[in-house]
């Protein structure tokens, strides 16, 4: 096998929520706010509907192939040529949507401190600390998901617990006063975040204990989802209807902390536990892309193949963007509908296929 | 052979260490401390010549400040900070100007007041806050005024108890005596479905409260905003009114006198909660405030005595009555003459009527003034303080 | 300023093959090709991107096969 590295499903958990979660809080409140206005916080739960979907078909499927991810069984359920012709559209679109999270953190960090560095410093430093995580293989990344992410959520909820003397929740009222389409037109990004859970069957072959797949995944899911409700409950509560103006409420929430007009000023901190959440989560991805890769080309290491995709990921994150603009409209229209497409059609497909030649999973199991 | 490789791994690494240190640290931003001009007030005023004049408070720093005393005591220029103005078509045109005259750069990090000129105020100031949402660096935390005059000239003011005039306004607006509002609460006011903002009202301290003939800012009332224009003012009285409905009453002292006795009864406001229960029935739009407080006794010059329920009972109603008539006062003003909902009377509706309300949007203008308001108030007098309940003192002969 | 560019991009993909040779050495020829093409993609597009920095990427193809998809929702 080309990974040697064990996760347990906790670290699974931890990375997939980090892989899912750390954009979604900074960029989604401000997508799906445009369509659904005071309802933002409901969108997510629709949007939860595609996550729970995708972990239970992956599950599946990774029960018909257990130790296999995405890109093997792509082509034992297909064939060899359309079986590699669709893994590498999947692979192809993990570039892109690697490249879209490299951009994300990078626009990030460049709108709220470094406004003048170069993107490419931002993003290239970041890859190449990731890289050295991906070097190190599953193992090191979850570890690291292990110990990171208990301080990254610990540093969101501090946020909205130090602002409590300012929200307001009258302000989530009326609740659904234009009826449930606006904020189920808001799901849109949500759908599209959480549809990466597509992901986790890179993941899945390299579980200790293959058993409490489905809950762990769903767990994660449910995370990631109450996570985006509440931080866009606490911006919602904090900022009220100006919330739609707003770029990054989660960082002027964590601007606007002040306590007793000594503790205040803290978005560095925030923003710099924050990182080590993006770091967890640009790893996830680069590991994914780089052993899809090489799994692709039937190759027997991947370590080889890290540094040059690094390159390539940054090169196409200078290169499918054109602005940050560009970007968040993306986000709003065209994007989610590109990721719902490939990350639940193509899964789809490949179960269709594996229950029409192969009935139940057990007869596959020897 | 495996020391060469020893030596060709710790190369790499190290190597590597210093590539990621070079690039992680961030330095392509680097500000240092003695590079930036630290904004600790900014004001806005109708420019003569262009749009907006800005002028800035800015600090000076001291290292080894060893003498403080004798600087506060040399009077008129403690020479802690300074003011600069400049001209613009916008904030940022002037921001560009202040800067060519500054050797360093403008910092808004630290800028916890803003002040608007009334002048400007009235000609409209939505298109002006959008600088302080949209630059990364002021913060939406920063409090807001409208000063009587220019705010360049309140800028200027050397108060005596607090190093500058930023210190000052900051510290007096969060007494809670008058509104409080941030940039926040402002872009939230000017946002929401009332389409009306109040600020307070930044002038100078009457002579006749002072020892000395000096120009302090104090907060004395509030201006109110229609539309992003200053449509009016509410004086101290009726700004203490206008914070009831609003919820935002933190302190207050009332004072109360009895038809059938002489002397006073002065009670201190520990805390209140307001609730605004609107109400729509046959067309008929009407608000319901509901007002309940608890006090404490702190001084009473009648001859009641406190401990008696009867007398609380009365003086409770006394109160109810007080607060009452303070709310409706300031209710007559604003509703029927300046028609702004600075109460957020349309929020109300809209979250218990979103179907009506969605009708009725365009027509709000109309109809908040026919609102009919009533009020209910209830007080609870907790304590009578640490002297007993009998007024005279000692022990009774 | 170009050639600058794709002097820098090349000098990266050198070092990347320096840190990279030892794994290299030892493997196979399979692992071999393929790191050397996506060496190879990965230059010609850095110098294409150098030289023409507005070349429409894989983004603007997304949003031309997806834009139809706008009006339904």
């Amino acid at each position: 096998m080309i990974e040697k590295g064990r996760i347990s499903c906790l670290e699974l958990a931890l990375i997939m929520y980090a892989t899912v979660a750390t954009t979604a809080i900074l960029y989604i409140p401000y997508v799906t706010a445009q369509h659904a206005k005071r309802d933002l916080w409901l969108s997510p739960i629709w949007g939860s509907l595609s996550g729970f979907l995708i972990v239970v078909i992956i599950v599946i499927l990774s029960r018909f192939f257990p130790g296999k991810t995405l890109i093997e069984y792509c082509e034992l359920i297909l064939g060899r040529t359309i079986g590699k012709i669709i893994a590498f559209l999947y692979l192809f679109f993990l570039l892109h949507d690697t490249a879209i999270a490299f951009r994300e953190y990078g626009e990030f960090v460049e709108s709220a401190f470094l406004h003048k560095t170069p993107m490419l410093f931002v993003t290239g430093s970041i890859a190449i600390s990731c890289a050295i995580a991906v070097h190190g293989g599953i193992q090191t990344i979850g570890r690291c998901a292990l110990l990171f992410l208990p301080i990254v959520l610990a540093s969101y909820v501090l946020i909205y617990i130090f602002l409590i003397p300012d929200l307001n929740v009258k302000n989530m009222l009326p609740v659904m006063a234009d009826g449930v389409m606006p904020s189920i037109k808001g799901s849109l990004a949500p759908h599209a975040w959480l549809s990466q859970f597509s992901l986790m069957s890179f993941l899945l072959p390299f579980l200790t204990n293959q058993q409490k797949v489905m809950k762990w995944g769903m767990f994660s899911v449910m995370a990631s989802v109450l996570t985006m409700v509440l931080i866009n409950l606490g911006n919602l509560f904090l900022f009220g209807d100006i919330i739609i103006n707003l770029q990054f409420p989660v960082f002027e929430a964590a601007r606007f902390v002040s306590i007793g007009s000594f503790f205040e000023h803290i978005e560095s901190i925030i923003i710099a536990v924050w990182v080590l959440g993006g770091f967890i989560q640009l790893s996830a991805f680069f590991y994914m892309l780089v052993l899809g890769t090489s799994q692709w080309l039937k190759l027997p290491s991947y370590k080889p193949f890290v540094l040059p995709i690094g390159f390539l990921i940054i090169l196409f994150s200078a290169w499918t963007i054109p602005s940050f603009e560009d970007m968040i409209r993306g986000m709003g229209t065209t994007v989610p509908f590109y990721f719902l497409t490939v990350q639940l059609l193509i899964p789809i497909l490949l179960l269709c296929v594996a229950v029409i030649r192969w009935k139940k999973p057990k007869s596959f199991l020897q | 052979m495996c020391k060469i490789r020893a030596i060709k791994r710790t190369f790499t690494l190290f190597l590597l260490i210093c590539l990621t240190s070079i690039v992680l640290t961030g330095c392509w931003d680097r500000t240092e401390i003695n590079d930036l001009a630290l904004i600790l007030a900014a004001g806005m005023d109708k420019g003569k010549k262009n749009n907006i004049e800005l002028s800035v408070l800015i600090f000076i720093p001291h290292p080894q400040q060893s003498g403080q005393g004798s600087e506060m005591s040399g009077g008129k220029s403690s020479g802690q900070s300074f003011v600069r103005s400049a001209e613009g078509e916008t904030v940022a045109d002037a921001m560009a100007r202040l800067q060519e005259a500054l050797t360093r750069k403008v910092f808004w990090g630290q800028n916890e007041v803003l002040l608007i000129g009334d002048k400007l105020a009235k000609k409209g100031i939505s298109e002006q806050i959008d600088f302080w949402m949209r630059h990364s660096e002021p913060r939406i935390r920063a409090d807001v005024f409208v000063s009587k005059g220019n705010a360049k000239t309140v800028l200027k003011t050397m108060p005596e108890l607090e190093k500058d005039a930023s210190k000052q306004l900051r510290k007096i607006v969060k007494t809670h005596i008058g509104v409080k509002v941030t940039v926040k609460d402002l872009l939230q006011m000017l946002s929401s479905e009332s389409n009306a903002a109040v600020l307070p009202w930044v002038e100078n301290l009457s002579p006749s409260q002072m020892d000395s003939k000096k120009a302090i800012p104090t907060i004395n009332g509030a201006a109110i905003f229609k539309d992003g224009k200053m449509v009016g003012r509410l004086s101290d009285k009726e700004t203490r009114g206008i914070l009831w409905p609003r919820n935002e009453i933190k302190s207050g002292v009332f004072t109360i006198s009895f038809k059938d006795e002489t002397g006073y009864i002065s009670l201190n406001l520990l805390r209140s909660h307001n609730e605004l229960i609107p109400s729509i029935r046959n067309g008929k739009w009407s608000m319901h405030i509901k007002t309940n407080a608890e006090l404490e006794v702190i001084q009473n010059t009648t001859k009641f005595n406190l401990f008696d329920p009867n007398v609380i009972k009365k003086a409770e109603q006394k109160v109810e009555y007080e607060i009452d008539q303070r709310e409706r006062f300031v209710f007559t003003e604003v509703q029927r003459k300046l028609k702004a909902d600075i109460f957020g009377f349309a929020d109300e509706f809209e979250k218990n009527y979103p179907q009506i309300w969605k009708q009725k949007r365009d027509q709000w203008n109309e109809i908040f003034p026919e609102v009919a308001v009533s009020f209910e108030t209830k007080v609870n007098i907790q304590r009578t303080g640490l002297a007993d309940g009998k007024p005279k003192r000692g022990a009774e002969r | 300023m170009k050639v600058v560019g794709i002097l820098v991009v090349t000098v990266i993909l050198v070092f990347i093959f320096l840190i990279q040779r030892r794994g290299l050495a030892r493997s196979e020829k399979r692992v071999k090709r393929a790191f050397f093409s996506i060496m190879m993609v990965n230059w010609v597009f850095a110098v294409l991107l150098v030289i023409f920095p507005e070349m429409p990427g894989p983004g603007q193809m997304i949003d031309f096969i997806y834009k139809s998809f706008e009006p339904f929702w």
